[in-house]
């Protein structure tokens, strides 16, 4: 077999292959930031190196109406799902018997089995039963405080967006978990803390950079999210619904490229922090293990 | 820093050094076990609930603008005598299709990850291929369109290279342009579910391997296969699946006529039917319970989990 250092031209080969897939992932992306910088637009033969779309975004009312919403919403939804998550991963690690793991596991994890157009049709359809039974009950009791509350608006693509996003958060801060050891918080309850403290104080910090990523997945995933948004969200518009209805009528407009270059820009950007982050961070705890791993001389 | 005083009843607030009367207790116990539970029954009454309800939805009767409860059969009826049962069947076939290439594609970077690239690393090389998944869907999708097209990047290059004289037509607006968008939008999640599967397949084999003389493909179909395929399989639904689903794709890369089970729900909705909408999405439903129950009959899935256990 040999390994990496007989064989060093299939390893750099593999590498080769692996950042091949990627950059030709990214293709499509890249073409879309090339384009934005250009004066003429998209197709056009004559390339101008431009900033002025970008500044367009920002007079642009449509857009940054759209921006509002869209951040809103991502902001809402991280808020009420990475928590959410949090518990069901603390629950899933408490819990003895097996079929409560396996009921929260497939539970929590089914969304991502579940295509975005279905799961957006049956709660569509779900809110809208709930907005007739909600009117009905209304009249019948003579009272209305409640019959607002189901329609389709910012609660119900909330909704969508939880159940969206909740397995990422799920698996990355079940993932970060399990370098934590429990006998801490055993300790700590023995000596007295309660649950919350023992948790807040001791296990927090620990897991800190795992709920932290989970947010920024959020924050993005939802930003990014069409489908269910679109079906579930009723009157306004969101960044990508913008997007979509331009790119299939009319053709999109140059601040909108501008726009996805842009909230591209801040995904790669967010991604690539959290790369640099963890390298910086391995390296320097690395380097904390071995200095803790000498030899201490004793005089 | 880490703040625990040992002190009987806690502290923080007031210095309680009386216990806690046992009524305050149990209602504080029932509270917390209530919020444990607040996710699950979130999921069940907003995820659960709906899906299990399409297949109650989908026998009503259709009205001009809503559905009325009743028992018919017409929205299957519908479904499965006319063309879209083509179109259903001819997109699953693409999917299968697409679900293949992605994994010839995107195992052997998850395998290469796994055993050649240092434990600490392996992490961060995975976090670049949340890059794509992490840039929009649609931007992506879209953005494949001037790609493709007849006079878009891959074209240009290739005739600029003098590698063909006509411009290659059969790339989008076609069956190959959704299987090539369905490869790019999801061979990220097959790296990440070779990845997670590749969890079961312990490092020491591989000397095994080496010491018996065994050949490298005996090692991937008799050893990485059997052993990571619960983790393969999940991937490969969850492709399927969501190539099935994703009414973009056809939408924007399919050209005339192509739908897929997504796109069929969405037409739907927007034609006001909402009977057959839930017809599509219970008969989407059942073909997933029906792979997931098949993969966990062949391969037993819950093996998956063991990696985040």
């Amino acid at each position: 077999m040999g390994d990496d250092y007989t064989r060093l031209w299939t390893y750099r080969l593999k590498w080769l292959y692996t950042l091949l897939v990627v950059f030709t992932l990214m293709l499509p992306v890249f073409y879309v930031i090339y384009i934005s910088f250009n004066q003429n637009g998209f197709g056009a033969r004559d390339y101008v190196f431009t900033f002025e779309w970008y500044s367009g975004i920002f007079t642009d009312l449509l857009l940054m109406n759209a921006l509002g919403n869209t951040m809103l919403l991502a902001a809402i939804t991280t808020v009420l799902a990475v928590p959410l998550g949090l518990i069901a991963a603390k629950f899933y690690k408490a819990t003895g018997t097996d079929r409560a793991k396996l009921l929260t596991v497939s539970l929590l994890l089914s969304p991502l089995f579940v295509p975005a157009d279905i799961l957006g049709s049956a709660l569509l359809v779900f809110f809208k039963n709930l907005n007739i039974a909600c009117a009905t009950a209304g009249e019948w009791l003579g009272v209305s405080w409640f019959e607002t509350w189901f329609e389709l608006g910012y609660f119900s693509a909330l909704v969508g967006l939880i159940i969206y996003t909740i397995p990422y958060i799920f698996v990355v801060i079940l993932i970060t978990m399990g370098r934590y050891k429990e006998q801490q918080s055993e300790a700590a309850r023995s000596c007295g803390a309660t649950a919350w403290q023992a948790f807040y104080q001791i296990e927090f910090p620990q897991i800190r950079a795992g709920v932290f990523s989970a947010c920024a997945f959020t924050v993005i995933l939802s930003f990014n999210e069409y489908t269910r948004t679109s079906l579930l969200k009723g009157g306004y518009d969101t960044i990508t619904s913008v997007l979509i209805s331009q790119m299939l009528n009319e053709g999109m407009s140059e601040q909108s490229y501008a726009m996805s270059s842009l909230i591209s820009f801040i995904a790669i950007a967010v991604i690539g922090s959290i790369i640099i982050y963890t390298l910086v961070h391995t390296d320097r705890l690395e380097r904390e293990a071995r200095a803790k791993a000498q030899p201490v001389m004793s005089s | 820093m880490i703040k625990v005083r040992p002190q009987l009843g806690g502290m923080g607030g007031s210095d309680i050094t009386a216990p806690i009367p046992a009524s305050r207790l149990r209602w504080q116990r029932g509270l917390s076990r209530a919020l444990f539970l607040l996710p699950i029954i979130f999921m069940m009454v907003f995820f659960a609930l709906p899906l299990a309800l399409t297949v109650v939805w989908s026998v009503f009767e259709r009205t001009m603008f809503w559905m009325k409860p009743g028992f018919t059969l017409f929205s299957y009826e519908n479904f499965f005598f006319s063309a879209r049962l083509d179109n259903f069947l001819s997109s699953m076939m693409h999917s299968s299709v697409s679900v293949v290439v992605s994994f010839v594609l995107g195992f052997p970077i998850a395998v290469f990850i796994r055993r050649r690239i240092p434990q600490v690393a392996q992490h961060r090389v995975i976090l670049l291929f949340i890059l794509p998944f992490m840039v929009s869907e649609i931007i992506r999708i879209f953005a494949l369109r001037p790609v493709l097209q007849r006079t878009g990047l891959v074209n240009t290059v290739l005739l600029e290279l003098g590698v063909i004289t006509e411009p290659i037509t059969a790339i989008l607006y076609t069956p190959m342009g959704v299987i090539i968008g369905e490869v790019m939008s999801f061979l990220p999640f097959i790296v990440f579910a070779g990845f997670l599967a590749m969890e079961a397949v312990p490092k020491y084999i591989f000397e095994i391997c080496d010491d018996l003389g065994a050949p490298r493909h005996r090692v991937f179909i008799d050893i990485i296969l059997p052993l990571a395929a619960p983790g393969i399989f999940a991937g490969g639904v969850f492709i399927f699946v969501n190539g099935l689903g994703v009414a973009l794709l056809p939408n924007i890369l399919g050209g005339p006529g192509a739908v897929n089970a997504g796109l069929i729900a969405t037409q739907a909705i927007a034609a006001l039917d909402f009977p057959l909408a839930m017809a599509v999405s219970a008969i989407m439903m059942a073909t997933l319970l029906a792979l997931l129950y098949l993969g966990h009959r062949l391969f037993n899935l819950t093996r998956i989990l063991s990696p985040i256990n």
